[in-house]
């Protein structure tokens, strides 16, 4: 029987990302279907799916630059096709950086590269870094922050040495506030934007977390949703309400296996779906 | 007395990073009839002070042979050259000027070496640190850090070689340019050369 993404989320599968499988189950845990798609099939099988994901990793290993090698590849043509037309598209991490690289963001000017995505610039150290961070929803309207409220705040971990949004261009970064792109921020667990470390853990200008396209139904971010969709993922010591929520589950399988923080992404999406605009 | 040194260093082994470059550049961006060959090196170019040239050579090669930032004897080979107005002196097993991808087209062909770095220095003061902590006879004043990319395109003349790998190397938008972000990264040409193809 012939493969078929009809109604399904498509996992785009470069080689080298290794988040694939639990961002597919992200998907599924909010009642979607999903599926994964090689870099290399017949990027014709995306037409009839509902959205895409690229997930995190390190496609192509992060040679030359983290992303860019996976933008040159022919798959992108479509997505470029699709994305044009309104089908949404989510990057994460790994996938951010490839959504930079391909120029749909800020997209702008389309397929132009406006911003890059830049080592770590941090406090007594370099390279990579994991932490948990808090993410503050502002920005215009964007598919995969539907179900978010505005000014809300979602703890997601993140964990990468390339993450840091920047741009030369003084008036892209002029364009992309005015439209209301910089969906979400680093800010602390009150919602306060502080530039320093670690609260802007990588030193990310205006503390982008996560870049959306002007027309909102692509977004680039940093911070890892999927690693944060199950209650059970996230710390007992984590401050503010999921912390707590997480610490009183504690020995019940059963509320450990509800949702996290960062399922509430992909919930927009079926929000999207179901046509609750 | 004031002193320039400039480090180059590249793996021993097939260098998958430039290869991975070749593939891109070959058979999904276009340049199959234009890229001849690509190598690929970290890049040190620093300004010493020391008694002489010799001098600060030896005292910069015992510690860079001792620090795996700069060197691993074990997978990389390396060429230092430290100049001062007519005097000079060079260590390491590579000979930069005669190294050479294997040439994989005709015509006639150029070599330009492109240096790219990350705006504002990078790691640069902390290798000037870190070598200043063990150098003894010599004394790091300047340094600029990055890699560089040595390119081999077929060209009527410099102008177009340089054209060309600033075409293939900085990237613009999806399908143009590979090796370096403009948003974060410099480059530079640091030597172009006609090479000859047999």
């Amino acid at each position: 029987m012939a493969r078929s993404f009809t109604g399904k989320v498509a996992i785009i599968q470069f080689p080298g990302v290794n988040c694939e499988y639990e961002t597919a189950d992200a998907v599924r845990s909010v009642g979607l279907e999903a599926d994964l798609l090689r870099w290399n099939e017949d990027p014709v099988l995306l037409e009839d799916a509902i959205g895409m994901i690229i997930p995190g990793g390190f496609s192509y290993q992060d040679r030359i630059r983290a992303g860019v090698v996976s933008a040159k590849d022919h798959i992108m043509d479509k997505l470029s096709e699709l994305a044009g037309a309104g089908r949404p598209i989510l990057g994460i991490c790994n996938g951010a950086q490839v959504l930079v690289e391909s120029g749909f963001i800020p997209g702008i000017h389309w397929e132009r590269v406006d911003l890059a995505l830049a080592p770590n610039v941090m406090e007594d150290r370099d390279g990579y870094y994991c932490s948990w961070t808090y993410l503050l929803r502002g920005g215009t309207d964007c598919v995969w922050t539907m179900a978010v409220g505005a000014e809300e705040v979602v703890p997601v971990p993140i964990a990468h040495a390339e993450g840091r949004f920047t741009t030369d261009d003084g008036e892209v970064l002029g364009e992309m506030k005015k439209n209301g792109q910089i969906i979400l921020q680093y800010c602390t667990q009150a919602g306060q934007i502080d530039p320093a470390f670690p609260i802007n853990p990588n030193g990310s200008i205006e503390n982008m977390a996560g870049v959306c396209n002007r027309e909102g139904n692509v977004l680039a971010m940093m911070p890892h949703p999927e690693r944060a969709t199950w209650l059970r993922q996230v710390p007992e010591d984590l401050g503010g309400g999921w912390g707590t929520k997480r610490k009183k589950a504690g020995g019940d399988s059963g509320k450990m296996e509800t949702a996290g923080p960062g399922r509430i992404f992909f919930e927009s999406l079926k929000r999207w779906k179901e046509g609750d605009a | 007395m004031k002193t320039k040194a400039n480090l180059w260093v590249r793996l021993k082994v097939i260098d998958l990073v430039a290869q991975t470059a070749w593939m891109t550049l070959t058979e999904k961006m276009g340049f199959a009839g234009d890229l001849c060959g690509i190598l690929r090196y970290s890049y040190w170019a620093m300004e010493a002070e020391g008694e002489n040239a010799s001098a600060v050579c030896e005292a910069i090669d015992r510690e860079i042979r001792m620090d795996s930032a700069f060197t691993n004897q074990n997978k990389h080979l390396y060429s230092l050259a430290v100049t001062s107005g007519g005097d000079g002196a060079a260590a390491g097993d590579l000979s930069i000027d005669r190294d050479f991808p294997r040439v994989k087209c005709g015509g006639r062909i150029f070599a330009c070496d492109l240096f790219v770095s990350e705006q504002g220095g990078g790691k640069d003061e902390g290798y000037a640190s870190r070598l200043n902590a063990r150098l003894s006879g010599a004394k790091v004043t300047g340094m600029k850090s990055g890699e560089v990319w040595r390119i081999l395109v077929r060209a009527e003349d410099a102008e177009e070689a340089a054209r060309k790998v600033e075409e293939m190397a900085v990237t613009r938008s999806r399908k143009h340019g590979l090796l370096l972000n403009p948003h974060y990264q410099a480059f530079e040409f640091i030597g172009t050369a006609e090479i000859d193809g047999q």
